[in-house]
């Protein structure tokens, strides 16, 4: 099952910060909610996970994060992941990010093709827009307040920081309870006239 | 996996029976305590083959915990005879032809045991409508309304013998 | 003692023998939740077996970690294709001359392909161990759509396959090629359609739909190793077939080996092959030496049991300008899934589909049929389809929807002018088939007048002339004629057992009996119908007269219950092993009334001396005496056996008329009326036909109205839930009419032709041909199925239709 995603987020910050942060695949990982990256595989690929909790239950989607191409001049890359898990759901994303600016103010759009194979495509098809629009915000948020905290120091971009061991573990896992009861909000929202946030 | 004791009265008997904390009633009543009249044939409780009665209320065994039962009444298909006389909906599927197969009909029973209680004298729409949680392959339902009719009657002539 | 005497009438009505709708025999434990099906048994000892399954539609396995799952206590096996190949059984023969994988064997070829299998203590751990084994998959392209799949580069499907350029049923010209079938004459069909004055053509599809009944696939297999005894109680719809499979697979010989169909909660075809799921219970419990309990689930159940139809076909009619056809041609593109398991008989891989020139006097006709493999479950056979009539009957019908258009003549006129004439039969079709009897014309006249054909027309027109009006009525009209009753053993076999049916019948001393038969009813009724055909032959009370099927070990060898055969050949069956006891019992009388077997008549329940009423043999009188002293040269006892190979099928039919009315604005369908007449020859329990007719009607109204099984472009099936796959409840079935003609079938011995699938395969095209004739003022010739809201609400702004 193919679903195309086409976001613009408004991030408040310099571009530089922004692409900084984009540019670094650990900062960009770490933004992700319940990611975390792990084995180096080569240049720009990592293996990496995703931890999914709904309420007592955790899922752990292994796999793969490679940047296909980046162009710094236009604040751009090209990103494909691929992950599944043991209980008989993949998915793939091939993304591309761009850091645009506007009066001074920098914008993260994105265009991405994902495919969902497996069990969550069976059940989960229905879903999929609103529950990746969700998920999406929660990386948006936490992209910007990374953002926010390299105002100030250095922000030069390190591609490769021989990361090849640690795992930088997000705060917050992934919580799957919180993405419905985000998913009820905005759907009790849009009900009554309010758009939800994009 | 933790076990729990859980007491009910089953079909008018008092049990105390010893369980997982995961066991579904279905499961409970199947194969622990023997009573295979509840069926299932799904397992996201659209198809009503599991029906039983929880005080007073029709509820889908598959979607319901065995712990859940504890202190509650609890009345299967294989209950609804008394000393050996039929109640007045089996009776009437009978007369009616509303079974084939008969692996809808436990659940189908227990449904219009309890509908009747809720609605006496009800219409065709509303046997329909009463009967919505209970699928079947093989009757097309035209004869299950026309038994579910003619169970109201009988139950409405033996009230006012009674009465 | 001096009992008042009964009258004739009395006495028949006491046998309740044929005709009478009485109360059925097999209630009693329904009723009262004591039906045996498969998941109520529980042995000693027995474990419990769960699948685990692909969840991606077409890849390599990389590798598999049974570890986890073994590690979980309570967990016993986790066995593999690898555990299975040194039985040589990864792999097992299908019904269709193919093979198909007992567990993915390095491939896996659709979405929910057994991968393993694990045995537990409970069901509970067995699902826990599922979840715990771990397989890793490299996925491989896709292939959805049955056109693309015979694409020049078209990912290979069947590299078990490659190089062979010949299949089971002849060449093969493309990896994803199964067959090609063709039937009629195709020369005189083309020179037919070169010199028509007018041809219609029209494409259709028939989609992929599911049997889906209430009670799931599953069995207990149970081998003794101190006996060397297999015994399996499965969800078999043919046991026997299945045992001398088993005892094939297995080495174990056929006289160890016992299949039980206990009772079935519903068939419809779903439980006629034999699926991995049985196979590995019964190694596994070969293997382990204790009873293996192995029950689907639903979500199993609709994406990897035998699926239905997945036709798309393209028909053609040449006809005269006043509508007189001339000729038919067909071309089938068949989706098969990964495996060809069609459940038909050997020498018909498209199954009866050949019956496709319907009701109608075609003198040229052709149609071809081309297998294809895509990457779905394996199946096509299923849902009360009659082997592809279902699919035969809704393009012949379609066809003449279209043609009537193209013409601008009524549906029910072009109709009676191409009918099969009442004294055309027995009629010999284009493609072969030598329908036995009907009187279609009659039918039709009988529907019209009830449902007041004319006024209805009248009340169209009226409202396709109000644009207030808020809705679209469309009368939808059938008239089909179908083949049920497989067959003969010339022509029809299931790996090579000629279809052939059994009954034996033993009468005791004390008058009652005991009949057993090679079927095995799902709901059917065989319990009360066959007791009511011996009642009759015998005179003995229905009342009295067991019925068992089912047990291999008991039951004489029979081909079991589909395709509407069990009434057309074990009921024929019946009949001939009681006229055998009928024969024998004459003898009898005749020796104990010390008259000649040519002084006696048969009246109801005794045989009488012609001329003298007082001198009669009842048959109970009969039966003591046959186990007393019997006449010189004849054995004791009172019983006979009979195996019946039919001459010919039977050829039931039927005329359906169905109105609707569409909301212009939702989409919604309304079925306000559905008036079925049903000719099934002889009937044997009215009350037992209705129920079926009602049965087989709404699974027509789900099928045309709402059942679908899409896949994406991922193959994964999206819709295996009841959540998605649309099974009626009481709210959106409509209330059924139901009428009958009797034309009976001249060559069975009670005139039966088998009823049960006519309703589904007449009442799919008729809702089409309603929701069709809704449109079709605006110039719609046809709309594929299903036809939800959603669906026709497209349609209708398609149209532009405005509220």
């Amino acid at each position: 099952m193919e679903v195309k995603l086409d976001k613009r987020y408004e991030l408040g910050v310099p571009a530089q910060n922004a692409w900084a942060v984009l540019s670094d695949l650990e900062s960009v990982a770490s933004c992700m909610p319940g990611a975390s990256l792990g084995e180096k595989l080569g240049d720009n690929a990592y293996k990496g996970s995703v931890k999914v909790k709904v309420g007592p239950a955790t899922a752990q989607f292994g796999g793969e994060v490679e940047i296909l191409s980046m162009d710094v001049a236009n604040k751009s890359l090209v990103l494909k992941g691929k992950g599944a898990d043991k209980g008989g759901s993949s998915a793939s994303m091939e993304l591309e990010a761009t850091i645009e600016e506007a009066d001074g103010q920098s914008i993260l759009v994105g265009l991405a093709t994902v495919i969902v194979n497996g069990k969550f495509a069976q059940f989960g098809g229905r879903m999929m827009v609103q529950v990746s629009d969700v998920i999406l915000r929660q990386f948006v948020d936490n992209f910007i307040a990374k953002a926010q905290a390299l105002s100030g120091s250095d922000v030069t971009h390190s591609a490769d920081t021989g990361a090849n061991e640690s795992h930088s573990e997000t705060a917050n896992e992934l919580n799957g309870l919180a993405v419905c009861w985000a998913l009820l909000k905005s759907w009790l929202g849009g009900l009554f006239g309010k758009k939800p946030a994009s | 996996m933790a076990k729990q004791i859980v007491k009910m009265n089953l079909n008018g008997q008092e049990i105390e029976q010893l369980v997982d904390s995961r066991m579904l009633l279905v499961h409970f009543l199947r194969e622990q305590m023997n009573l295979t009249g509840a069926h299932i044939g799904c397992e996201t409780s659209h198809c009503g083959a599991c029906t039983v009665d929880i005080d007073g209320e029709s509820v889908k065994a598959c979607t319901h915990l065995a712990v859940q039962c504890d202190g509650c009444d609890v009345k299967t298909v294989e209950g609804l005879a008394e000393g050996g006389v039929l109640h007045a909906v089996q009776e009437a599927f009978y007369e009616e032809h509303g079974l084939q197969c008969g692996f809808c009909t436990p659940g189908m029973l227990m449904r219009s045991y309890r509908f009747l209680q809720e609605n006496p004298n009800p219409t065709e729409d509303e046997i329909r409508t009463g009967l919505s949680g209970n699928l079947c392959r093989c009757t097309g339902y035209q004869n299950i309304v026309k038994a579910v009719k003619s169970a109201a009657v009988k139950l409405q002539q033996k009230e006012s013998a009674t009465a | 003692m001096n009992a008042p005497v009964k009258t004739p009438e009395e006495r028949k009505a006491e046998l309740q023998g044929m005709g009478d709708s009485r109360l059925r025999k097999e209630d009693a434990r329904f009723i009262q939740g004591k039906g045996q099906y498969c998941d109520d048994i529980k042995l000693p000892g027995m474990l419990h077996m769960d699948i685990v399954r692909s969840p991606i539609a077409h890849g390599r396995i990389k590798k598999i970690n049974k570890d986890p799952a073994m590690a979980i206590p309570g967990v016993h096996a986790v066995l593999t294709a690898d555990d299975l190949k040194p039985l040589n059984l990864h792999w097992m023969p299908t019904l269709a001359g193919d093979v198909a994988a007992v567990l993915a064997d390095e491939k896996v070829h659709f979405q929910m392909q057994e991968v393993a299998i694990v045995i537990a203590d409970d069901r509970y751990i067995a699902a826990d161990a599922v979840e715990a084994v771990e397989v890793e998959y490299e996925e491989l392209p896709v292939v959805i759509d049955p056109y693309k799949a015979l694409e020049p580069n078209a990912p290979v499907l069947r590299e078990d396959l490659a190089g062979k350029t010949e299949g089971a049923h002849g060449a093969r010209d493309h990896h994803n090629h199964i067959f090609t079938w063709e039937a009629g004459d195709k020369s005189a069909a083309d020179a037919a359609f070169a010199n028509a004055p007018v041809t219609v053509s029209q494409h259709m599809h028939y989609p992929r739909v599911h049997p889906c009944p209430l009670e799931t696939c599953g069995c207990v297999a149970s081998f003794d190793p101190i006996k060397g005894e297999l015994t399996t109680w499965m969800t078999s719809q043919a046991p026997h077939v299945v045992r001398t499979v088993v005892s094939m697979l297995s080495g174990v010989p056929e006289s160890k080996v016992r299949i039980i169909s206990p009772d079935i909660g519903g068939g419809f075809g779903n439980k006629v092959g034999v699926y991995p799921g049985y196979v590995c219970a019964i190694v596994s419990s070969i293997v382990l030496g204790r009873p293996v309990k192995w029950s689907e689930d639903r979500v199993e159940n609709i994406s990897t049991t035998a699926f239905a139809r997945d036709y798309h076909m393209d028909g053609h009619l040449a006809a005269t300008e006043d509508g007189r056809i001339l000729g038919l041609k067909v071309d089938v593109i068949a989706d098969h899934g990964a495996f060809d398991a069609c459940a038909d008989p050997t020498k018909f891989p498209a199954g009866l589909f050949h019956i496709c020139s319907g009701s109608y006097d075609i003198a040229a006709a052709h149609c071809s049929v081309k297998g294809v493999y895509t990457n779905k479950a394996p199946g096509g056979v299923a849902y009360r389809c009659s082997f592809r009539v279902t699919e035969a009957v809704y393009l012949i019908e379609r066809m003449v929807d279209v043609l009537a258009q193209k013409l601008n003549m009524d549906k029910a006129e072009i109709r009676r002018k191409n009918f099969i004439r009442k004294e055309q039969f027995p009629y010999t079709s284009a493609f072969g088939f030598e329908y036995d009897s009907g009187d279609y014309h009659t039918a039709l006249e009988k529907v019209l007048d009830a449902v007041d054909y004319k006024a209805l027309r009248a009340e169209q027109e009226q409202k396709r002339n109000d644009p207030t009006c808020p809705t679209l009525m469309g009368i939808g009209l059938v008239t089909f004629t179908e083949v049920v009753g497989a067959g003969p053993t010339k022509m029809c076999d299931i790996l090579g057992v000629g279809m052939f049916d059994s009954c034996e019948i033993r009468i005791h001393p004390t008058g009652s009996a005991i009949a057993r038969m090679g079927t095995i009813t799902q709901g059917q009724g065989h319990q009360t119908t066959y007791a009511q055909i011996i009642a009759s032959e015998l005179g003995i009370p229905s009342e009295v007269i067991q019925v068992e099927e089912g047990d291999t070990s008991t039951a004489p060898y029979g081909l079991g219950t589909y395709g509407s055969r069990s009434t057309p050949v074990a009921g024929a069956a019946i009949a001939m092993a009681a006229r055998k006891i009928h024969a024998k019992a004459k003898k009898i009388a005749a020796h104990l009334l010390e008259v000649s077997e040519g002084d006696l008549d048969w009246e109801i329940d005794r045989f009488k001396v012609r001329g003298n009423d007082e001198q009669f043999k009842t048959m109970a009188d009969i039966a003591f005496a046959a186990y007393q002293q019997p006449p010189e040269g004849l054995e004791p006892g009172l019983e006979a056996v009979h195996y019946y190979d039919p001459p010919n099928f039977t050829y039931p039919f039927g005329i359906y008329l169905c109105v609707v009315d569409i909301d212009k604005g939702t989409g919604e369908s309304s079925i306000r009326r559905f008036y079925a007449l049903d000719d099934c020859g002889t009937r044997i329990n009215p009350m037992i036909i209705d129920g079926q007719i009602h049965g087989g009607l709404t699974e027509g109204f789900a099928v045309a109205m709402g059942q679908q099984m899409p896949f994406d472009e991922q193959g994964n099936l999206l819709g295996n839930t009841l959540m998605d796959y649309f099974l009626p409840t009481a709210v959106e079935t409509p209330t059924w009419e139901t009428d009958h003609t009797v034309t009976p079938s001249p060559h069975h011995p009670i005139g039966a032709k088998g009823v049960a699938e006519s309703p589904h395969v007449g009442s799919i095209p008729t809702f089409t041909s309603a929701v069709v004739d809704a449109f079709a003022h605006l110039g719609v010739t046809h709309i594929d199925m299903p036809h939800t809201s959603y669906r026709i609400w497209k349609k209708l702004k398609e149209e532009g239709v405005q509220l």
